[in-house]
């Protein structure tokens, strides 16, 4: 952020270093569910909404995506928080793995 | 006439299930053999896993062995010992016929997991017709049939307790990353079968 002083000088201004550069995010980890023949359409909705708090048709719309497409991102994060989203929805059965985003 | 179901919620809390005597006796029996496969896992790679066993314990790291070993090393007690309560909750309540919260989670999340044994055991495929191996083991056929059918009005039953939507929640993931379909591909890379 910068903030300009309307005075026509400023003699005593110290330099420092633009804060906003220095700062590189780190590039999030992305959560996919992967299709498979086993687990019922209905129970894939039931979790996505119950693990992240997704309304039913965004759910709904994330399990249609696994279905039809074969995968689908449902959450995404720093490493830590992606592993714990894997493990949470391994104890819930479905098949899910994680990859740095691209 | 009106179709009843097995399990629904009682007026005073809880759930009331309604089974017939051979039912019960499959989800008690059913549970109990899936912890004792359970036993011999240990850290071993879901590639080295029989058949029944793989679909509980998947990978999280498709490409990354070293970061695949320090994530089963994290997290496989954890995911053991959360399929062995569930299995052996259902398994000791299978006789009651009121059920608490935790102990309704434990039957949602132990019937899928039989599924998944078993369904994997059997090379069950999504429109659930027939797979060869029916023929050989028609028993566990039938369970899977079956349990498939108790899990799905389980859901109907539970999808009304679940909390409202948290608010922004929708927000954080994009409707569709990909944009367009990925050709079509399973974890593994293997291609998937045409759904029409």
């Amino acid at each position: 952020m910068t903030a300009i002083s309307s005075g026509s000088t400023a003699p005593t201004e110290v330099e420092r270093p633009e804060t906003h550069e220095t700062a590189v995010p780190e590039l999030p980890w992305l959560v996919i569910v992967w299709n498979d023949p086993i687990n019922l359409m209905s129970y894939v909705t039931y979790v996505f909404q119950k693990l992240f708090g997704y309304s039913r048709p965004k759910a709904h719309k994330l399990m249609l995506d696994v279905h039809y497409k074969g995968r689908a991102v449902v959450s995404s994060g720093p490493k830590e928080r992606a592993e714990l989203d894997v493990a949470r929805l391994h104890q819930h059965g479905l098949w899910a793995t994680m990859e740095h985003s691209e | 006439m009106s179709f009843r179901r097995r399990i629904h919620p009682a007026r005073d809390g809880g759930y009331e299930v309604r089974l017939g005597a051979e039912e019960r006796a499959l989800l008690e029996v059913l549970p109990l053999r899936l912890v004792s496969l359970l036993e011999d896992v240990g850290d071993k790679a879901p590639g080295d896993l029989p058949d029944a066993l793989r679909r509980l314990l998947p990978p999280a790291y498709t490409t990354d062995p070293d970061a695949e070993r320090s994530f089963v090393a994290m997290t496989r007690e954890d995911l053991l010992e959360h399929h062995r309560e569930s299995l052996e909750t259902m398994s000791a309540t299978a006789k009651e016929t009121r059920l608490d919260d935790d102990q309704i989670a434990a039957w949602l999340a132990a019937l899928n997991d039989l599924r998944l044994s078993l369904g994997s055991m059997l090379g069950a495929s999504e429109d659930e017709t027939e797979p060869p191996s029916a023929r050989s083991h028609p028993a566990e056929w039938i369970a899977y049939l079956y349990l498939g059918g108790l899990q799905s009005e389980l859901i109907d039953v539970l999808e009304g307790t679940l909390p409202d939507p948290v608010p922004g929640a929708d927000d954080l993931v994009p409707e569709d990353h990909w944009g367009e379909p990925p050709g079509g591909l399973r974890w593994d890379g293997t291609p998937q079968p045409r759904d029409q």
